[in-house]
């Protein structure tokens, strides 16, 4: 679960990532170093093709970097295998995607209970959690839904809800307004305002320096090197 | 993940596309319905078949004449009944063996048979009154062949309840007078039906003698049938049988026979090898069906995984392992095939229903069938669905993710 206030959550040292296409190599992240405490609100900022995708991935857990280490809450992401990216992914790892990404023909209610029953928490319980999650995020009319029938907005709070609700230690939002109208996507950035109030670690990649304005603290990415960090 | 959950996300998705779900069990519907049909349908017809024989009694031995095996090399095989070489005298010699509690010399031939403005062609048999005890018919009116009637040639007949039945004759024709082959005889009885669909009740039957005069003109008959006093002797008597041929023939022990000698066990034992076969034949085809409908699930299956790439994205980024993803995608193969298979089970067993209703051998129900069926189609799920569930967990999730 999340380390305490100050803690570190995310750390990179010298994180690069290759893709190997056969005859060239394609750098997409190189020697990246970084570091978030435990209840930062953090934008990674970038223009398509700066490595932004390369670097949620990494964050996310969901693919390994080429070279360096990367700890995220107390764990050495770089050694894990596929089984173990699936577990840190699982415990640590809210993700808000652009496009929602929720299940479909599957009711709010189930969508955001699906990350406990891979936790295998017992369905009552996890019904129970959901409910409280999506009642949190202003959603408890809306539970048995399924996604065709909201809207975008309420759509991206099931999104919301869904990465809340295993309680991780980080929340990685990649593009989360990028498909939302700007009263939505204001909400939105609201939302996640009072989630970093609350306590938690909020790291979030967009190509909108306005958007980006919405954390504490901007990182700027681009041909794959981070530019010198810039206080919020 | 727990079965519970991996069950209930399959049984949701298999109820959103139900038309799909349909078509994709429908391979499956349909060969295990087949191979529960036809095994029964097999099964029946052996039963049948046996139950056919049984009522011929099982103290019958059949004594014809020709070769029934070849015991050493060069001896030429008769077919099975065209030789000569019984005669009445031998049926007289086996009459008087131990053991033996009657004989039926036969002597077979067919003949226009008229009664009134009727007629029809008919088996003509020739015999003795010993037929009755060893092909176990009773009297259904009027009476059997008598001694006296082979012995004085006479021209009386007793027909079985079919030829009644085509000829229109009744309890009050007897004492009537048909004619065989242009020759008139007195009706002396009908005989009760053997029941089924078998050829036994259509018969006329005239003394030994009689048929000897008046149609073939030798001393030949062409099938002897003894019924021995009980089962159990059926080997001694049929050892007696043999020895005493060969001594009345001339033919040394161990040589080549000029006569068979059958038994109903032995037609049982044939009967249930042809049926295994029959069994194992048909439900090998069944099981091409099977087959084809396995690979249905595969294609089906592999599509979905194309399909619902990016579900598996989804899934895996909220903390899916591969292992979640290929028990999800096998499970829901499963399904497909379990239910397929219990459907066809059930229609399998209404088409087993009705094919022995209309064949006679009414509901023959094997337990094993069903739950081979299951198994077989269980297999099925298993064989065709851990290809496309394997794809599913080797998905990439950044790549399923990015998937449109």
């Amino acid at each position: 679960m999340s380390g305490a206030i100050g803690g570190t959550i995310i750390k990179l040292q010298n994180v690069s990532r290759i893709y190997d296409t056969g005859r060239i190599q394609v750098p997409a992240l190189l020697d990246v170093n970084m570091r978030v405490t435990s209840g930062e609100f953090v934008a990674i900022v970038g223009p398509s093709g700066s490595g932004k995708s390369t670097m949620m991935n990494i964050l996310g857990c969901l693919d390994r970097p080429s070279e360096g280490r990367y700890i995220l809450d107390g764990q050495a992401v770089d050694e894990l295998d596929d089984d173990g990216l699936a577990r840190i992914r699982s415990r640590s790892i809210g993700f808000v995607f652009q496009s929602y990404n929720l299940l479909p023909r599957t009711s709010a209610l189930e969508n955001v209970a699906a990350p406990l029953m891979y936790q295998g928490v017992p369905r009552k319980e996890r019904l129970q959690r959901a409910e409280r999650a999506l009642e949190r995020l202003g959603l408890a009319d809306r539970l048995h839904h399924e996604p065709s029938e909201l809207s975008g907005g309420q759509q991206q709070r099931v999104g919301i809800a869904r990465a809340l609700v295993t309680e991780p230690a980080l929340i990685l939002a990649d593009e989360p307004t990028g498909n939302l109208d700007s009263h939505s996507g204001a909400e939105v950035l609201e939302l996640f305002h009072d989630l970093n109030a609350l306590g938690r670690t909020i790291v979030l990649i967009t190509h909108d320096v306005e958007v980006a304005a919405a954390a504490d603290r901007a990182v700027h990415l681009r041909d794959g090197r981070l530019q010198d960090a810039v206080p919020a | 993940m727990k079965p519970r959950d991996l069950v209930r996300l399959a049984l949701s998705r298999l109820s959103t596309g139900k038309l799909r779900t349909a078509l994709t069990m429908l391979g499956v519907i349909i060969g295990v319905a087949s191979v529960v049909a036809l095994v029964s349908v097999a099964q029946g017809a052996t039963k049948g078949i046996s139950d056919r024989l049984q009522s011929l009694g099982t103290n019958l031995l059949t004594v014809n004449p020709g070769f029934s095996r070849t015991s050493g090399g060069g001896a030429t095989r008769g077919a099975f009944g065209s030789a000569t070489t019984l005669t009445l005298d031998d049926a007289t010699a086996i009459g008087k063996l131990d053991g033996v509690a009657a004989t039926a010399p036969q002597l077979t031939t067919n003949k226009l048979v008229i009664a009134g403005t009727l007629n029809e062609t008919a088996r003509i048999v020739g015999t003795t009154p010993g037929y009755l005890q060893v092909y176990a018919y009773d009297m259904w009116t009027g009476s059997f062949l008598s001694g006296a009637s082979v012995d004085h040639n006479l021209r009386v007949a007793v027909i079985g309840s079919t030829t009644a039945t085509n000829l229109s004759l009744d309890a009050s024709s007897i004492g009537a007078t048909i004619y065989i082959g242009g020759l008139p005889f007195q009706l002396t009885g009908i005989l009760q039906a053997k029941g089924g669909t078998s050829t036994q009740d259509d018969q006329v039957l005239i003394p030994l003698s009689t048929a000897h005069e008046l149609f073939v003109g030798s001393n030949s008959v062409s099938t002897i049938g003894v019924s021995a006093v009980s089962p159990d002797q059926i080997d001694v008597v049929s050892a007696e049988i043999t020895t005493t041929l060969e001594q009345r023939h001339g033919i040394a022990s161990g040589g080549v026979d000029d006569f068979s000698i059958s038994n109903q066990a032995q037609l049982l034992g044939t009967v249930s090898s042809v049926s295994d076969v029959l069994t194992f034949l048909l439900a090998g085809i069944a099981s091409i069906s099977l087959l084809v409908g396995g690979i249905g699930i595969m294609n089906i299956m592999l599509v979905s995984v194309r399909e619902r790439t990016r579900e598996i994205g989804i899934r895996k980024a909220i903390g899916a392992r591969g292992r979640d993803i290929l028990a999800q995608f096998l499970v829901e193969a499963l399904a497909l095939s379990l239910a397929g298979g219990l459907i066809g089970i059930a229609l399998g067993m209404v088409a087993d229903f009705a094919i022995g209703t209309y064949a006679g051998w009414g509901f023959v129900f094997n337990p094993a069938t069903p739950l081979v069926a299951v198994a077989f189609s269980l297999i099925v799920g298993i064989v065709f669905g851990v290809w496309p569930a394997s794809q599913a967990a080797r998905l990439d999730p950044v790549v399923a993710l990015r998937y449109e």
